[in-house]
């Protein structure tokens, strides 16, 4: 019993600087690669891992601080995609104007479904969320004459040089979590955690529970949409794929695996699963049957996510350290 | 042309309600939802489908064995994966909520890829029921298959909602949706329970994918839109609700069909989405449902 109630603590330090620091260095580690002759292949892995793990730190913006289930991070990939690749084929508008925008139409998409679902307490979000990427994902398949289905629309490259993704990827993600921790570091990041952890309790202590809902799930789908209109520059063909449940699967198989709740988590599962993926999809396909039993073990003996495991056990000798020191001084007193 | 296409909905519509019921009784008795409803409609449809063609079984048992291998799939995933929730129960809800989701979606992808894996990503047509040349009946052209197959529907539906109401284990389970922990001190085996809802539902979503397996062919992913509208139509008729979830389908497959005519016909998959926006923005409880007090 005791075991099963310390598992649904979440980790002490969360948002500590320790793991943006080694997010960065991890960052700063991959930067170099091309340059020191990492194949052509394996840049793409790695720029798809940094995409991937754009939106998986969005999801855990959501899932791991504040509490809320979105079945739609790839919906709204795929949405920001589209809305960069429509304005580019019928108004000829520049990717540049075109990839905010598909962050800005994400951000308002959100902000309705967030006002519509989350004055009400109960699964609204998610099944909202999963009803509206399917059904997004079947308008960009049926509507041929716009979108040309499954087909796709072309868009225009960004750079010329596939390095170039790279560091751009790179950017991002660093630009994301550092973002993402300067938020979770105001007040902000506290009201999060404290619907998180007990949405009553937070909304008794004056706490505008659902604004701040709210406000979660649009920015965590206004970046979602940005990665997804960056991610379409890159692979220059903007497809219904792009938004397929199992994308958003492996999104959550990232987070669990890597640790919800963790700033770090998320990148180090983006890492994990995609460079596993390229061994198991050579091995035949079996990726989207791995990651869900991982995620379904994960979620029932390690909720924590690696990263969490890991942090726990740091705390865990911190707390050892600080018991002894405490047990000093009362020798200390008594003597 | 009205008429036809109000009774073509209706009948849409009680499939719907077959796979809605189950999911509202889970909801009703876990206040979880079932993110791999979607994937409990392929087994069943795949099972009532490979029986046929790839063993012979005939159509009459090929039909239970599709119920019982959805229910027992049910069965299973209540018993390995959804009893944890019970040690969270009421102590946390958003532990509770947060492994719900994730397991049950990850379930759904886990079923879709193995089904992928052994039967390949094709769609296999399902045999008709009862052959023979389609019946006028009051002017509607309905084939025997179709009116068997809503014979079975609708026996099954009504079935459900009548021992629901007066059986003992209909009543157990009511019990258990009003108060959980007081159902418990009545004696009522709340473990018991949700198995037998869990499975329950399991046979209801797979008996609706071998009832249509003959005219939406299954396919691995074939659950997800099925699944999709059980989700309204329980949003539409309050979580938890039964007499909901049979009112609620059939008016999502009679607003469906109406769309499709009036509307657009490729376009009538998102029906769905529309409805569910202005349920939450006009009746967020839904037709049935009953304002949730927070303590």
């Amino acid at each position: 019993m005791a075991a099963r109630v310390s598992s649904l603590r979440r980790p002490a330090a969360p948002t500590s600087r320790t793991q943006l620091a080694i997010a960065l260095l991890m960052l700063a580690a991959l930067a170099p690669l091309p340059t020191l002759g990492l194949e052509i292949y394996w840049q793409g892995v790695v720029i798809t891992s940094l995409y991937y793990a754009m939106l998986a730190t969005n999801w855990n913006l959501l899932a791991g601080y504040t509490g809320l289930f979105s079945l739609a991070p790839a919906g709204f990939a795929m949405l920001g995609a589209y809305v960069t690749a429509l304005l580019w084929t019928y108004a000829g508008v520049s990717p540049l104007i075109g990839i905010p925008s598909g962050a800005i139409v994400c951000a308002v998409v959100g902000l309705i479904i967030g006002i519509l679902t989350l004055r009400l307490s109960g699964p609204y979000l998610a099944l909202t969320t999963l009803a509206l990427a399917e059904i997004l994902r079947v308008i960009a398949l049926n509507s041929f004459d716009i979108t040309r289905g499954e087909i796709g629309l072309e868009v225009p490259a960004l750079f010329s040089h596939q390095s170039s993704y790279y560091y751009m990827f790179i950017v991002a993600v660093g630009c994301l979590l550092i973002g993402l921790h300067w938020l979770l570091g105001k007040p902000c990041g506290l009201y999060l955690r404290a619907i998180r952890n007990d949405e009553t309790g937070a909304r008794a202590r004056g706490v505008r529970t659902v604004f701040w809902k709210v406000f979660a799930f649009t920015i965590s789908s206004g970046f979602c949409g940005l990665a997804g209109a960056l991610f379409a520059h890159y692979v220059i063909i903007v497809s219904p794929s792009i938004g397929h449940l199992l994308v958003t699967g492996l999104v959550m198989s990232m987070v669990v695996l890597g640790g919800m709740g963790t700033l770090l988590g998320p990148l180090v599962g983006a890492l994990l699963v995609n460079v596993s993926s390229e061994y198991l999809r050579a091995a035949g396909d079996y990726q989207h049957i791995v990651f869900p039993i991982i995620v379904i073990v994960f979620a029932r003996f390690c909720r924590e996510g690696l990263v969490g495991r890991i942090a726990m056990m740091f705390n865990a000798r911190a707390g050892v350290n600080a018991a002894r020191g405490s047990r000093t001084t009362e020798v200390l007193a008594s003597s | 042309m009205l008429s036809s296409m109000l009774v073509s909905g209706l009948i849409t519509g009680t499939f719907y309600a077959l796979m809605a019921l189950g999911l509202t009784m889970i909801f009703g008795v876990l206040r979880i939802v079932n993110f791999a409803h979607g994937e409990f409609y392929m087994i069943g449809g795949f099972a009532y489908v490979l029986l046929y063609h790839s063993l012979g079984v005939p159509i009459v048992a090929a039909l239970p064995a599709a119920v019982v291998a959805g229910a027992a799939l049910g069965w299973v995933v209540e018993r390995l994966l959804i009893r944890p929730v019970y040690a969270e129960m009421g102590a946390r809800q958003q532990g509770r909520d947060e492994y719900a989701i994730i397991v049950t979606f990850a379930l759904s992808i886990l079923l879709i890829a193995a089904m992928t894996k052994i039967v390949g990503p094709w769609s296999l047509q399902g045999p008709r029921l009862i052959d023979g040349p389609p019946l006028l009946i009051a002017g509607i052209r309905v084939s025997p298959h179709q009116l068997a197959a809503l014979g079975i529907a609708l026996f099954f539906l009504l079935g459900t909602l009548y021992l629901l109401n007066y059986s003992l284990w209909g009543r157990q389970i009511r019990a258990v949706a009003q108060n959980r922990s007081a159902a418990a001190v009545m004696g009522v085996d709340v473990g018991k329970v949700s198995t037998i809802v869990f499975a329950t539902a399991g046979g209801l979503a797979a008996l609706a994918g071998a009832l249509l397996s003959n005219m939406i062919s299954p396919s691995p992913d074939v659950g997800a839109f099925p699944a999709i509208k059980s989700y309204v139509i329980i949003v539409l008729g309050g979580l938890g609700s039964p007499l909901g979830a049979l009112i609620g389908g059939l008016l999502l497959g009679v607003i469906e069909n109406l769309g499709a005519i009036y509307i657009s016909f490729s376009y009538r998959d998102t029906y769905g989405l529309v409805l569910l926006v202005v349920i939450l923005l006009v009746r967020p409880n839904g037709l049935f449902g009953e304002m949730r007090r927070e303590v």
